[in-house]
């Protein structure tokens, strides 16, 4: 699957979904193609659908219609492929806070059957570089919030994933924390790792995305790379085209 | 085999760091079954062994009130205070005043009443046979009343007992009575005490035997009755630890981050229900180890283990599973912790208490007697007391090994459909 430009990784088709007992759908006619080896930005005001859509991109909740499809080295991937190939980082912090982070990444490595002596490798070199070593066997629910995002964010790449979901990775962090997550996933991004994103900062975004869809009310009302978009609507920045697109009134 | 053995160690991790559920878990059993079989024991002992404080005040001008005290003396049942001086009007209070719970106030005419009922039976009896006898006219005195007195707190049960065993010995001081009587008017002396041996000596005994079935002998006790009652009661609390262990995982995410993984949901409820059937197993062999070992030090009955031992590992594998699955369906069906462990400890008490751990079933109303069926509770204890005081078998069993497997069924079901439905699995 080829697309100009590039190479087609995720494949969206008209996915839509509606909650049991909603009134309006959450998600409506989505379709987009995500590009091998990009960082992908879902952005949106709350409630847009942005999180739905990657809930359903990681098999969390299933669609209510539409088509996906995954690509890795040109191949497709079968569902059950799928799970190995795709790492997760939720927005929660979705891990054992009453256990270390070396234990945490003990387990879910092992959830991803890596072999054991790989497994060791691989969490040793992720709380190098994430900056946990020296907290590497205390319990996660001592740990500030900044570290807890980058133990969150170990768990979700401890496999090496094709392709990365990251659901505000950096939500509740300080500026320290929140660059050198970022700077880690630029690296991620670099040794061929696919990113699919989403945030609320849009300084962040716009510094950290190659593209972006821009989602309300479950609909993607805008999709491109980030230059081209901000040409296209005579913006200067990614926020004043949020703004231009999304209005300035609140959001629940 | 790596991802079991993670995942194994994982719940173990989490366990080992749950202090409080540990402590809940393995100290509450201790206390529990240490603190209450020393209370029921002595309860136990009350009743069976010790000597009942009783405070006697006789008020007799004859010897039959002497005769009475003197028999409750004899029987070692009673500790008898006697303390003839106090007014039938004051014995009340003094009863309160002296925490004493029960006293017996014998009256003025008690020998002259029992003495005056004995000449009119035994001349009845003259007059019958045609016999003649000194009728010289006696004063009638009626029949003589005692007075038993009793704390309001007593249970009526223990009230009971008394007067029975006092009711006892007035028979038999009464038919002495009798006997003499009549003796006496047919002219024969002292010859009365062959037939009062006879009569009132030579009694029918009544053999106490424990219906069980391994012919045992042994009577049942308070360890024998307390250790497993209490084993699973504390083994359901596990509820507090393992409902809210899963309550923290469903609401902080990591279910679903698992679920975007390449593993099964079977692996996660199978290593935690893996775990806490360990526990279990530990909290059975602590508390059956106290009963053996160190009850006895401190002067209570020796927890005996039945011999069919296969089968009491199964009652034990089945009630823990019985455990593990309702702190599972606990689990999944409360929206916080909070809700978990309020809800978890108090349907385990509810759960106790109507299963018969609490108090026995068979002195329950009908309709709980039909409730008691409802609780699990009821069943591990029902398997627990086939194989420690009716020396069951397999058999007996059969009953309570299908009651527990539906229960078992029934939880993992729910907490199936519940995840299911909340897109956890």
């Amino acid at each position: 699957m080829m697309e100009s430009g590039g190479r087609v990784c995720i494949e969206i088709q008209h996915v839509s979904k509606k909650y049991k007992g909603a009134q309006e759908s959450s998600l409506s006619d989505v379709s987009l193609n995500i590009l091998t080896g990009d960082v992908f930005g879902l952005l949106g005001p709350n409630g847009a659908g942005k999180t739905t859509l990657i809930s359903i991109l990681c098999g969390i909740v299933p669609a209510s219609s539409g088509d996906i499809s995954f690509y890795v080295d040109g191949q497709s991937l079968s569902k059950s492929q799928r799970k190995s190939r795709i790492g997760f980082v939720p927005q929660e912090y979705a891990f054992y806070q009453e256990l270390s982070p070396r234990q945490n990444l003990d387990y879910f490595g092992a959830m991803y059957n890596i072999p054991k002596t790989k497994l060791e490798e691989r969490r040793e070199h992720l709380l190098q570089v994430l900056g946990l070593s020296k907290a590497a066997d205390n319990k996660v629910e001592t740990f500030s919030g900044g570290m807890k995002r980058r133990v969150n964010l170990a768990i979700g790449i401890i496999h090496e994933p094709a392709i990365l979901f990251l659901d505000e990775p950096t939500v509740g962090v300080d500026v320290q924390s929140r660059n050198a997550i970022i700077r880690y996933l630029q690296s991620v991004n670099e040794t061929g790792t696919t990113i699919i994103y989403t945030s609320h900062h849009m300084s962040e975004a716009e510094e950290f995305c190659k593209s972006i869809a821009l989602i309300d009310h479950g609909k993607v009302i805008a999709e491109g790379e980030i230059q081209a978009l901000k040409t296209a609507h005579h913006v200067a920045s990614l926020q004043s085209l949020f703004i231009n697109l999304t209005g300035d009134a609140y959001r629940d | 085999m790596f991802k079991l053995f993670s995942s194994l160690r994982k719940e173990f991790l989490l366990l080992i760091n749950d202090k409080t559920g540990l402590a809940l878990m393995f100290l509450m059993p201790l206390l529990l079954v240490f603190i209450i079989t020393i209370i029921q024991d002595s309860a136990y002992k009350m009743v069976n062994e010790n000597q009942i404080p009783l405070l006697v005040v006789n008020h007799d001008k004859g010897g039959e009130g002497d005769k009475l005290v003197k028999a409750l003396k004899s029987s070692s049942l009673f500790k008898i205070d006697s303390q003839d001086q106090i007014p039938q009007q004051s014995l009340r209070s003094e009863l309160l005043a002296r925490g004493k719970m029960i006293a017996l106030f014998i009256p003025e005419k008690f020998s002259a009443g029992l003495e005056s009922n004995a000449g009119d039976v035994s001349n009845i009896l003259m007059d019958d046979l045609g016999l003649e006898y000194d009728s010289i006219a006696k004063d009638k005195v009626d029949m003589p009343r005692l007075s038993f007195y009793h704390d309001p707190v007593l249970q009526d049960n223990y009230s009971q007992s008394v007067m029975g065993i006092v009711q006892s010995y007035m028979s038999m001081i009464e038919n002495s009575l009798m006997i003499d009587r009549m003796y006496a008017n047919m002219d024969l002396g002292d010859k009365s005490e062959v037939l009062k041996k006879k009569m009132i000596l030579n009694r029918v005994k009544i053999d106490q035997i424990v219906a069980s079935n391994n012919n045992s002998t042994a009577l049942p006790n308070s360890t024998q009755h307390n250790v497993p009652a209490w084993t699973i009661f504390a083994m359901f609390f596990m509820v507090v630890s393992l409902g809210s262990n899963i309550v923290k995982e469903r609401v902080n995410g990591s279910f679903l981050r698992l679920k975007t993984m390449p593993t099964t949901f079977m692996l996660v409820m199978f290593s935690k229900m893996a775990i806490y059937v360990v526990v279990a197993v530990f909290q059975v062999s602590l508390t059956f180890s106290m009963g053996i070992w160190i009850l006895p030090k401190l002067g209570l009955p020796t927890l005996s283990v039945p011999n069919n031992f296969l089968a009491l590992i199964a009652v034990v594998f089945v009630s823990s599973m019985a455990a593990v699955s309702y702190a599972l369906m606990i689990g999944a069906f409360s929206k916080t912790e909070q809700q978990a462990n309020g809800f978890g400890a108090i349907s385990i008490i509810i759960f106790g208490a109507i299963g018969g751990i609490l108090v026995p079933t068979f002195v329950m109303p009908g309709f709980m007697q039909y409730a008691s069926n409802f609780s699990p509770l009821h069943w591990c204890l029902e398997g627990f007391y086939v194989l420690f005081l009716k020396g069951g078998s397999w058999k007996e069993l059969g009953l309570v090994f299908s009651f527990l497997g539906i229960f078992i069924l029934i939880c993992q079901l729910a907490t199936y459909f519940k995840l299911r439905l909340e897109r956890i699995i």
